[in-house]
């Protein structure tokens, strides 16, 4: 099978500038290939890299050196070189990305947060709304919170609402920042059963699982972060 | 499947510069932006953001450089066409909101008069039809249809901006300017305004150059974002790039001073 995701030689540091221009190194030359209808649960402690990783295979954090080869409607894309509107269409299409907060809009509805990908794909919005009702239905959102503002739902709520919304829509390529990381057992397995229907249908699933459980539940290779790089350097 | 931007851009800014005697305004400035594409220019009061835009809009004539459009008369500079041109271009194919809607909005005609009077000025001579429309943009903008025959002057200052915003669009512009649209209201006026705009982006896909000061603003509507400082532009690319992993001093200053509730 053909990979769908193919990270090449990934190096990245942070400089901040106004703490005494200190420089952290947290990939080095990092490679891995991904393919369909497979799990990679990165795990490694606080600052190891994980969700930098993640966020540069979305490209929200600049690739400065490597390359992240991305299968897009049968091409292989370079997300580290992309312009700008070719990135807009992988996200729409190809990637999808749960962040670990949801970031609330006010005024926005839930049912509305959750359709948005949907939306932006131009699906009708009646079809998208049925779809959305759906997801929020599994993932335990009560009914009447669902045309109410996120802003005051609950961390668990918000959490489930981020999750309705990347699990809206398929995605070859899926991103999950500690999906589990703030949800009660059944919610877990609500989550668990997501991911493993995401796979069956073919997507490559990539996510920081930290739950010992959801490692044993979800057949994927386990990638220690700690292991792969990551190193502090002064600058 | 083309995504906004992938044939020729709507606009394109080349070494765009504007001096005011010794005093920079904004130096060299390029930038493309495609269509359906929003465009964030972000950075403090003074740092030459609202130069550039006014110098874009051929409401200030620039020292250097070009503005590109892809106008219904060709790809034009706009810096080198002919006035009489230029005005009916900017009037029909072009937006500008204002910070301050008393510089964008007529207050002496009605809310009604305000939208009609684009539409007239587009050669649309209907009464009928034109009430129609003035009606339907104002429901858009959330405006009650009851306050129509109104003067703006007797609207709040967050009503004041949709209907600005609601005259801009009446006429199906290629591009929109926005010169911090939002600044000046109060927050909860501010999220609805917010709400109303990110809805006719989606909705329109229009295509948009937004002058902000306010990082949430600017992630909220902008695809991309251009840090501009003295001037220059330091920074720029994908909004959350900017936002989450940016990479100049001034950036990472600019983002790191604001507090978050």
């Amino acid at each position: 099978m053909d990979p769908i995701l193919h990270m090449i030689n990934i190096s990245k540091d942070f400089v901040f500038h106004h703490q005494e221009g200190i420089r952290i190194r947290v990939l080095e030359d990092f490679s891995m290939t991904f393919f369909p209808g497979q799990a990679t649960l990165l795990t490694g402690p606080s600052g190891s890299g994980k969700s930098t990783l993640l966020r540069m295979i979305y490209a929200g954090y600049r690739i400065p050196k490597g390359n992240i080869l991305v299968r897009h409607q049968h091409e292989m894309v370079d997300m580290a070189t992309a312009l700008p509107s070719l990135v807009y269409d992988i996200r729409r299409y190809t990637i999808g990305y749960v962040s670990q907060f949801l970031r609330v809009i006010p005024r926005v509805s839930a049912l509305d947060t959750v359709i948005e990908p949907l939306i932006a794909r131009r699906m009708e919005p009646r079809k998208a709304e049925q779809r959305g009702r759906q997801i929020l239905e599994r993932l335990n959102i009560p009914e009447n919170l669902w045309h109410l503002s996120a802003t005051t739902f609950s961390g668990g709520e918000q959490q489930r609402i981020n999750l309705a919304r990347g699990f809206a829509a398929p995605y070859p390529i899926l991103l999950l920042d500690e999906p589990t990381a703030s949800l009660d057992p059944e919610n877990r397995n609500t989550v668990m059963a997501l991911v493993h229907e995401a796979l069956q249908a073919g997507t490559c699933v990539i996510g920081i699982f930290h739950n010992p459980l959801d490692q044993k539940e979800i057949a994927g290779r386990i990638i220690d972060m700690s292991l792969t790089s990551g190193r502090q350097t002064e600058a | 499947m083309t995504g906004p931007g992938q044939e020729m851009p709507l606009l394109r800014v080349m070494n765009l510069s504007k001096f005011y005697g010794k005093t920079v305004g904004c130096h060299e400035i390029s930038f493309e932006l495609g269509k359906g594409e929003v465009i964030g220019i972000v950075g403090e009061s003074g740092s030459g953001k609202s130069t550039l835009l006014e110098c874009i809009a051929g409401r200030l004539g620039a020292t250097n450089g070009s503005v590109f459009f892809n106008s219904s008369h060709g790809f034009l500079d706009l810096c080198r066409t002919d006035e009489v041109l230029l005005r009916k271009i900017i009037r029909s194919e072009t937006g500008f909101v204002t910070q301050n809607s008393v510089d964008g909005l007529r207050m002496t005609i009605s809310a009604g008069g305000n939208i009609g009077e684009r539409l007239m000025a587009n050669g649309m001579r209907h009464y009928g039809q034109i009430r129609k429309i003035a009606r339907q943009w104002l429901e858009t903008v959330e405006i009650d249809v009851k306050r129509m025959d109104d003067l703006p002057s007797t609207f709040s200052g967050g009503m004041q901006q949709r209907l600005q915003i609601a005259a801009n669009l009446v006429t199906d512009p290629r591009i929109i300017l926005m010169d911090e649209p939002t600044s000046g209201l109060d927050v909860s006026v501010q999220a609805r305004l917010m709400d109303v705009l990110r809805k006719l982006v989606a909705g329109l896909n229009l295509s948009m150059i937004l002058v902000t000061h306010d990082l949430a603003v600017a992630r909220l509507l902008s695809h991309r974002l251009y840090v501009m400082k003295d001037g220059r532009i330091v920074e720029s690319g994908l909004s959350d790039q900017i936002l989450d992993d940016p990479r100049e001093p001034y950036t990472q200053l600019l983002v790191s001073s604001i507090l978050k509730p």
